[in-house]
């Protein structure tokens, strides 16, 4: 007969306890402040219950970031995807290993560089009259004004390359050491079949990569949701609401503008249950 | 013969106790731990620094500020002030002050405020910007009104005089801009906020007969509040790039590296722009009061005691002692020396003979002439910033074209409006 050991019992309770009491405290406190109308600026409050959900459907500024966050997420998820397999592969194909080490320590810096450090690095840079991002434009069009950053359609794709430039760059490491990884047989076999180069990757070792692929997307997605810094930084939401996610606009209800925090925590409990359902569907459906 | 002595002798020892613990009492420190502040940049508070020693003298303890930007600052006082209260004093400004005051987050200043460091040496404008339901809640740092800082080579080149009304303003405007060689008629502010682009619209709303309010019934979405906007929007067009989403530091900072001809802005503009360390038009620069009947946007920014913080009374004296100190004649007379023109308040040092000595006539006379025409142009009540921010929000959109609708967005601030009214 087996004897059942002690040591996982001991190990997870004090750990998932620990876990338990850092996430489910602040959760169900958001989710009890939701049900109440709690100002900063006053000490009482009521009962409201889903009054606060209510009122965020009918809330033309929500609603909109409801929009901005999704088209951020799949803007710079499918970006940042696209440049780490594109720059990878690249890599794979024509760099030497020096020089793949050499780029591969180049790619790895603007992710060691802190979010807030980023934003302001490229805030200037995106400077209409001074920026070298801009400066291209400015020379080959004979000095006319660009200003990404005050341009409503060209303002979100303007954060959103500066996350791209973060983690896709990164990605492409990632993407290089792993073909480095894979056995050279398929890919010497395809050779032999006459693939093409661009053949043997889109059918030989990005296929055999797809499970780690389909984690960094999913690392990508998550770290997506937490691009407050970001956009704070760069464009605090704007021109206008044109780059407001619901972080921004849950953080501008509940400290910048009104002091709504409960107003603000309706807004974070409805990501929540978002984030949860979305992520859980998009696993599962990777699982089958 | 035997009692008489002892009696003689306790006397002496109570009479030496008492004096040794008076004497410790008048040296007692007032401050028992480091003061902490929550601040905005500014010159004068980091040039604060460079004598801590003297305050830790002083008070017995040193201080710590921990600087943010403006609307930042504002965010997190606000988060401090109503939670935790980590803060013994914060920054305020004429926008939040009666927010700060009504909520209890902050004490009566005059109440610790020792009287041998005048409060009433302040300029009497800025006095009246940190009172609020008849108390003063803060000792001033910087405030003042509006000025027209223009370039007379640039009027001079196109053969303008310096606008003296609003509609020779909009019409000179569009004849300055020259943007092949870098130079634009105007710079305004478009980053929202009630204390950012709204402080800029308010003059055009005052200056057309605009109201906040008539009793509790919102009176602002009006012909004047339209004509404000498009005034606004129409000059924008000429403003210099940076500044759609900028604020105060893209429209001085686009002034004072030669990119713009025209500027209506906050007074301490005018010392950044005789001073060679921050500006390159020096020289070129003249000053006179907003074009006619533009009113100044009054305001004041200034340090409080927080009272969460200092929650007994020796805090709030420690605080007090802290906010004397560094709003001092002394202090002002240093910042005078370092040549910090925005971070003077005091009567004494404005009408000094350094101060003109250093500034010249004309800007002194500019200053006294636009005090003249200086009014409060925000709605004094606890909650201005919510409703000048949601404005702030709308007025951002119609500036960088995400709405077109002026009417529709003054509809929509109106109907908020009379929410926040319900709710009082």
């Amino acid at each position: 007969m087996r004897r059942r050991s002690s040591l996982p019992v001991t190990f997870l309770v004090p750990t998932l306890a620990i876990l338990l009491v850092l996430s489910m405290v602040p959760t169900l406190y958001a989710i009890v402040i939701a049900l109440q109308n709690r100002e900063l600026s006053t000490t009482g409050y009521s009962w409201v219950w889903f009054s606060n959900f209510a009122d965020l459907f009918l809330d033309r500024r929500f609603l909109n970031a409801v929009w901005v966050s999704v088209k951020w997420e799949v803007v710079t998820v499918v970006a940042t995807m696209v440049v780490a397999i594109g720059l990878g592969v690249l890599m794979f194909e024509v760099a030497g290993p020096r020089l793949r080490n050499f780029y591969c320590l180049l790619f790895i810096i603007p992710v060691l560089l802190p979010r807030v450090s980023a934003a302001f690095v490229w805030k200037f840079a995106y400077h209409p009259l001074y920026g070298i991002a801009t400066y291209p434009y400015r020379l080959i069009t004979g000095g006319l004004i660009f200003d990404p950053l005050s341009k409503p359609a060209t303002a979100l794709f303007a954060v959103a390359s500066v996350d791209v430039w973060q983690w896709g760059l990164f990605f492409a490491v990632i993407v290089l050491k792993l073909l480095e990884t894979l056995p050279p047989q398929p890919i010497e076999a395809a050779r032999l079949d006459h693939a093409k180069r661009w053949q043997i990757h889109a059918y030989v070792t990005l296929p055999m990569l797809k499970a780690p692929l389909i984690s960094l997307m999913f690392v990508k997605m998550i770290e997506s949701l937490r691009s407050f810094d970001l956009i704070y930084v760069m464009t605090r939401g704007g021109p206008g609401v044109a780059t407001e996610t619901l972080d921004m606009y849950a953080f501008s209800q509940g400290f910048i503008e009104s002091g709504k925090v409960s107003y603000a925590s309706a807004m974070a409990v409805l990501m929540m249950i978002a984030t949860v359902i979305t992520f859980t569907m998009l696993w599962k459906r990777v699982q089958a | 013969m035997k009692s008489n002595r002892l009696a003689a002798s306790l006397g002496a020892a109570f009479v030496l106790t008492a004096s040794v613990s008076t004497a410790a009492l008048a040296q007692a420190p007032v401050c028992s731990a480091p003061v902490k502040v929550l601040a905005q940049p500014r010159d004068g508070l980091t040039l604060l620094e460079d004598s801590k020693d003297e305050f830790k003298k002083l008070s017995g303890a040193s201080f710590q500020i921990d600087y943010l930007n403006e609307n930042d600052r504002r965010a997190k006082s606000r988060a401090d002030a109503s939670t935790v209260g980590n803060y013994n004093v914060y920054y305020v400004d004429e926008a939040n002050v009666a927010l700060f005051a009504s909520s209890g987050w902050i004490a009566p200043l005059t109440d610790y405020y020792p009287a041998e460091y005048d409060f009433a040496d302040f300029d009497p404008g800025r006095q009246k910007v940190a009172t609020y339901d008849g108390k003063v809640w803060f000792a001033p740092l910087t405030g003042g009104g509006d000025l027209m800082v223009y370039r007379k080579d640039v009027l001079e080149a196109a053969g303008i005089q310096p606008p003296k009304t609003l509609d020779e303003l909009i019409a000179d405007v569009p004849k300055l801009t020259n943007a092949d060689k870098g130079v634009y008629g105007i710079a305004l502010r478009g980053a929202r906020g009630s204390g950012a682009n709204v402080w800029r619209w308010m003059p055009f709303f005052k200056a057309y007969g605009g109201k906040w309010f008539d009793g509790d019934k919102p009176a602002f979405n009006s012909d004047a509040a339209v004509k404000a906007t498009e005034t606004y929007l129409k000059l924008f067009k000429d403003s210099a790039p940076g500044t759609q989403t900028g604020s105060w530091d893209e429209s001085t900072g686009a002034f004072l590296s030669g990119q713009v001809a025209i500027l209506v802005e906050s007074t301490p503009l005018s010392g950044m722009a005789v001073d060679p360390k921050t500006s390159q038009v020096v020289g070129e620069v003249g000053f006179l009061p907003p074009p006619s009947p533009l009113p100044g946007g009054g305001y004041g920014h200034g340090l409080a005691i927080g009272t969460k913080a200092n929650a007994d009374d020796a805090a709030k004296k420690c605080a007090g002692l802290f906010i004397a100190w560094a709003t001092s004649k002394e202090n002002e007379k240093r910042r005078l020396d370092a040549h910090q023109f925005g971070e003077l308040n005091r009567t004494s040092v404005l009408s000094s003979k350094e101060f003109a000595d250093i500034y010249g006539a004309d800007l002194g006379k500019a200053l006294a002439d636009t005090g003249k025409v200086t009014a409060v142009n925000f709605w004094q009540d606890p909650r201005w910033p919510d409703l000048g921010d949601r404005w702030g929000i709308i007025l951002e959109e119609l500036v960088t074209g995400t709405r077109t609708d002026i009417k529709g967005g003054l509809n929509e601030l109106e109907a908020y409006a009379n929410e926040l009214v319900k709710k009082k």
